[in-house]
């Protein structure tokens, strides 16, 4: 066979833009509850690459209740209700952050909203500390997947989109969803903050919290409702990522937040656009570092946030700490 | 040793606290410097011409404190718990016995973190006879200086980084290491692929390999052997973060280049990930052969569709189901105690840390039956230069280099439907001296050597 | 910032220009002095004090030092300090590998030396930068340093370099003040690094504070409180801030300097990845940043805590986590900033015992009042308003 190395594999291209778009879709999903809750609460929650932890632990253990339960697919209606359990199961595991965000907004992150930004810094730290070890006592400190389906992973027997067929390359369906996924709740926060009540209150709340309580908002319970939803989004993309057979660690979350640092103040922190466009941009030029010159791995997102910071200094969509 | 004046000998017994003024007392009521010294130099003191020889400690009534630096959270547990789990047992088994020379062991576990040196401190200022761990390799070499100044026995279970006893360090005493360096697990990888594919076949291969030193370490033996033996040339080299939660993209650049062979020293969660990631994308296909040395590993792990395809694995020393169960039934034992109190698979880390301590309790044994009392560090570490030992891996020397060598095990990754976990067949046996170089010299150049 | 309030009311003594204690203050700095320098006689009759944790726990907090300059007097979190702490070990280290100077003093000097270098050319990239930006921008280059010190082979990568003779790893300490020392007398050099240590530790307290009084930290308070007045009232805000992140870059290199020659085999993880530069900045929080001695004291109790609660359970971060937590809400000024309440509430409980019950049920109250409100608002969130 002829070799072109002048072209690149469009194959190839294709897939490696994959990766990182799906990379970015489970960031983004972290990184917008981050930036909203910052946007809203004025507080920089270092525990909550945590609540994506706990999000891929629960999935682990509910969709293991699952599989040892229900028939593994073999025709279409198998496949149609085990793709139904499973996506119970990546709704329930972020459903159950919900109540779990929001008590520890309620109880420990309410009374220090007047205190410095280091006390906030320094409560959440701890938080990230307790929560971690709390991971490793209910689950164990190492590697943890959902059960297997007769010895294939969950993505693996939910593979029905026929890629090879259709685009000549092979590429797992659960990711292509987890994608549409991503897209969908971007969609889906744009539109809960620019059509809805509860979008619009919280945005008020954001801009002026005084005005908004004289005209009888309760900020304490918009302020849990936001973090209980960053503590949804958060958990959902991790169980999302767990779906796809990523094992689960103690320490996912460390690492998530960090590179959703990275996202917000790629985008301009409290702007959804932004960590969108910043969590898609990151993904797909670490897949792209990755691919053309494997070392820069892990320097590739940190350097381009600070060239986007010399070049923007509020990010590409600053909105200075309002949703947007 | 040269005798330090009063002030120095203070400063000595404060820094390295009280534990080590008693020590430090016993060695000189014994006569150990002199006698350790002798012993390094010549056996013959052994016999006993020397008067003070006959002057030793007795054994002490009390236990041995025995200190383990290991893993037990973090990405590397699944190593590290291996290798605490494998050091229980043969703790166990040894208090069984009736302990070493009638003293039981107790053995302290401490999360190795990145503190490898105030662990080991840590350890001697509360009075560890001996001191086991770590399984960073990393860490090893933060470590080594520090067993080298306080002088209390460390034997590392892991940390397999071949530059550590061949270049990094120089003629020590009382470090020594005894899983199989990596060389061995390398080179046997390279050699499993030529002999399944053949020489003439393979004409590209891959790599992806942990992004630290020993993910390095073993791609560069690796490459070395396989082009010492074939033409082949390296087609892509991918160094994914240790830890990583994504490998696709590497994955991705493999299946593209449709390599012969696939080597990988990825390990633990590294390794479910990089294989099932290749599952996904057709990655078994796109390769003729993956071999990977430390795949076996993660068999707690696996499912049985990750492991689908013409996949070789290394099991370092030590592999639970060779010799065959039916013939030889230490290995099985060993399997069925790690089954019984940990519910696990004992893997090549497992015998990490059960040769370590192993390797320790059997030199100490031999050498109070000639001293006739409980010897000194200078002298354990002396008996254990050149020890040679058995466990259910079969027999181990413990190298002048203080490198130890055992078996090198490579065979075929299989998954088990009666046992329903994954197996190694068609294992092939490696003697050290196939796959490392005499001790003193360099592998890399040892392999270069070969025609 | 109460001590120093009073003592210019109170008879003070003068030590120097602009130092100035009172009685009681000078008798504290003298038992402090004394009980540091005899830590490496007492530790052996403390099981778990040990002078290496004591060592490395005043390093830390010399760090956390120069932190304290940026949190007190401009309000500006780092959260990239490891960058300046790593950043001196490996100036250091790389002096000792690729040069093979082995004397403690000129490491110690290119350890300085490099790490305010860097300082000074981060410091000009994010003076600019206020509150959250500042705190994740630093992070940024933090982790961009990590990331080449681990990615690079020069630099051991995650192995990292050794400060030993020759760079081996079981070479001869570095020579100190002339003094020779072969691997077995690492005991002696390490005390003599210690004393040092000491020494080094008194004369940057002293210029901090110095610092922080003269108007250069006056002006930086200025900054702090309102960027926009101060830029008013003529303050060159951008040169100030840059200024003060290159003098805390200094205290950095100095901490991490020594922190390479003690320990003598230094990695990225150890000193260079973000959860260190979160350690610093928690010390600094820890032991009260309002003051001299509170990040010291942060340092010590800190490592104290991390190097022993590991040897006391498996699930050490919970305790820690815990502890911190107690912080923010008991310790608000940190434990030496708090020091005062902490007394004047200790002499009301031992004069008043029933005061202890009184306690129980404030913090029983407070506590299920905080459930009753979590469960109401989660209520109110899952099925709406009824």
């Amino acid at each position: 066979m002829i070799e072109l190395p002048l072209f690149i594999d469009l194959g190839d291209a294709a897939v490696h833009t994959l990766n990182g778009i799906f990379r970015g879709s489970i960031l983004f999903m972290i990184a917008s509850g981050l930036t909203i809750i910052f946007g809203v609460l004025g507080v920089l929650n270092l525990a909550h690459g945590e609540f994506y932890g706990i999000g891929a632990f629960l999935l682990t253990s509910i969709a293991t209740f699952f599989v040892v339960r229900i028939a593994a697919p073999t025709d279409p209606l198998s496949t149609a209700i085990f793709a139904a359990a499973i996506v119970i199961a990546v709704l329930l595991s972020a459903a159950i952050l919900i109540p779990i965000a929001g008590a520890i907004e309620a109880t420990v992150i309410r009374p220090i909203y007047d205190r410095a930004e280091m006390y906030q810094l320094l409560l959440t730290y701890a938080l990230l500390l307790i929560l971690v070890d709390t991971i490793r006592i209910i689950w164990g400190s190492q590697p943890v997947r959902p059960a297997a389906v007769d010895g294939q992973q969950i993505h693996a027997a939910l593979d029905v989109i026929p890629m090879e067929e259709l685009f000549g390359f092979q590429y797992s369906s659960v990711r292509i969803f987890t994608i549409f996924i991503g897209i969908g709740t971007f969609l889906f926060l744009l539109w809960f903050f620019d059509r809805t009540k509860t979008g619009r209150i919280i945005r008020a709340t954001a801009i002026d919290r005084e005005a908004a309580t004289a005209i009888g908002v309760s900020s304490d319970r918009v302020f849990t409702l936001v973090f209980a939803l960053g503590g949804f989004f958060a958990g959902f993309s991790g169980a999302l990522y767990s779906v796809s057979a990523i094992p689960a660690t103690a320490e996912m979350g460390g690492t998530a937040l960090v590179l959703s640092f990275v996202v917000i103040v790629i985008g301009g922190l409290g702007s959804i656009r932004g960590s969108f466009v910043g969590a898609i941009l990151v993904g797909v030029v670490w897949s792209w570092a990755i691919a053309e010159y494997p070392p820069a791995e892990i320097a590739a997102p940190f350097a381009l946030m600070i060239l986007v910071l010399l070049v923007r200094p509020e990010g590409l969509y600053g909105a200075w700490g309002e949703i947007e | 040793m040269d005798k330090p004046d009063t002030q120095t000998e203070e400063g000595r017994a404060d820094s390295n606290g009280i534990g080590n003024i008693g020590r430090r007392g016993m060695l000189k009521a014994a006569g150990g410097t002199a006698l350790a010294i002798a012993l390094a130099g010549c056996s013959d003191v052994l016999l006993g011409d020397d008067e003070e020889v006959v002057d030793v400690a007795d054994v002490p009534d009390e236990p041995v404190e025995a200190g383990l630096q290991t893993f037990t959270e973090g990405p590397a547990s699944v190593l590290g718990l291996q290798a605490q789990f494998g050091a229980e047992e043969a703790v166990r088994r040894i208090n069984d016995a009736g302990g070493v020379a009638g003293r039981e062991i107790e053995l302290d576990v401490v999360e190795e973190g990145d503190s490898w040196i105030e662990n080991y401190s840590r350890f001697v200022d509360d009075g560890k006879e001996v001191t086991f761990g770590p399984i960073s390799s990393g860490g090893h070499l933060d470590l080594v200086g520090e067993v080298e100044a306080q002088g209390v026995v460390n034997i590392a279970t892991d940390g397999t980084v071949t530059r550590m006893f061949e270049e990094e360090l120089d003629d020590p005493t009382y470090a020594f290491r005894f899983q199989n360096h990596d060389v061995m697990e390398a080179a046997s990888a390279a050699l499993t692929a030529i002999e399944q594919l053949g020489a003439d076949e393979i004409d590209t291969y891959a790599n992806i390999n942990p992004d630290y030193a020993f993910g390095q370490d073993e791609r560069e033996i690796f490459n070395a052997t396989i082009e010492q033996l074939t033409d082949a040339e390296e087609v892509y080299s991918g160094f994914p973060e240790l830890a990583t939660d994504d490998m696709s993209t590497h994955v991705t650049s493999v299946v593209s280049e449709e390599p012969d062979v696939l080597f990988t020293s990825c390990w633990g969660g590294d390794a479910t990930l990089l294989l099932s990631q290749g599952q996904d994308q057709g990655m078994m296909d796109a390769t003729d052969i993956i071999v990977g040395p430390v795949l076996y590993g993660s068999a707690n792990d696996f499912s049985s569709g990750d492991i689908e395809g013409n996949i070789w694995s290394g099991s370092r020393n030590f592999y639970w189901d060779f010799p065959d169960s039916d013939r030889w039934s230490p290995g099985r034992e060993l399997f069925d105690a790690a089954q019984e109190a940990e519910d696990t698979i004992p893997t090549a880390h497992y015998m990490s840390g059960y040769g370590a301590v192993t390797c320790w309790a059997t030199a100490v044994e031999g050498l109070v039956d000639m001293l006739g009392g409980w010897p000194e560090q200078e002298q354990i570490a002396a008996a254990l230069e050149g020890h040679g030992f058995y466990t259910p891996a079969g027999y181990h020397v413990m190298a002048e280099d203080h490198q130890c060598y055992s078996n090198a095990h490579f065979g075929r990754l299989t998954w088990n439907d009666e046992m329903d976990i994954p197996v190694i067949e068609e294992m092939t046996i490696r003697d050290p001296r196939e796959v490392s170089p005499p001790p003193g010299e360099i592998s890399v150049e040892w392999i270069e050597s070969w025609s | 910032m109460s001590n120093e309030d009073q003592s210019e009311e109170k008879e003070t003594i003068r030590l120097m220009k602009g130092l100035h204690l009172t009685k009681p203050q000078l008798a504290l700095a003298l038992v402090g002095l004394v009980v540091v320098l005899l830590v490496p006689e007492i530790e052996g009759f403390f099981d778990n004090l040990q002078l290496d944790t004591f060592h490395n726990g005043i390093l830390w907090g010399m760090a956390a030092l120069g932190l304290a300059l940026l949190l007190n007097k401009t309000e500006l979190v780092s959260f990239g300090h490891a960058a300046f702490f790593g950043g001196g070990a490996y100036g250091g280290a790389m002096l000792v590998n690729f040069v093979g100077v082995d004397s403690g003093l000129l490491i110690l000097f290119a350890a300085v030396f490099f790490s305010t270098a860097m300082a000074f050319a981060i410091g000009w990239f994010v003076a600019d930068y206020v509150a959250i930006y500042f705190a994740l921008l630093t992070l940024a280059f933090g982790q961009l340093l990590y990331a080449i010190a681990i990615g690079s082979p020069t630099l051991g990568q995650d192995e990292g370099l050794r400060l030993r003779s020759g760079g081996e790893a079981s070479g001869d300490p570095p020579s100190l003040f002339g003094i020779e020392f072969t691997l077995q007398q690492q005991g002696e050099y390490r005390l003599v690094l210690y004393y040092f240590t000491i020494l080094l530790l008194i004369a940057s307290m002293i210029v901090m504070y110095r610092i922080m009084k003269s108007p250069f930290g006056s002006a930086l308070e200025a900054i702090g409180q309102n960027r926009t007045r101060a830029r008013f009232i003529g303050i060159p805000v951008e040169r100030y801030v840059w200024g003060a992140f290159t003098i805390s870059g200094f205290y950095g290199g100095i901490a991490g300097g020594l922190y390479g020659l003690r320990q003598l085999s230094i990695g990225p993880e150890g000193t260079l990845y973000v959860f260190v530069s979160g350690e610093i900045l928690f010390m600094a929080i820890l032991g009260g940043f309002q003051t001299i001695i509170g990040p010291i004291i942060g340092g010590i109790v800190l490592t104290f805590l991390l190097d022993n609660v590991r040897f006391l359970t498996e699930h050490f971060e919970l305790i820690i986590g815990i502890l911190l937590l107690l912080v923010v809400f008991v310790l608000p000024k940190g434990i030496w900033g708090s020091s005062e309440d902490i007394k004047n509430g200790l002499m009301t409980r031992v004069k008043n015992p029933a005061q202890l019950g009184a306690d129980v049920g404030t913090l029983q109250k407070m506590l299920i009042n905080a459930v009753r409100n979590a469960i109401t608002t989660i209520k109110i969130i899952l099925f709406g308003v009824k």
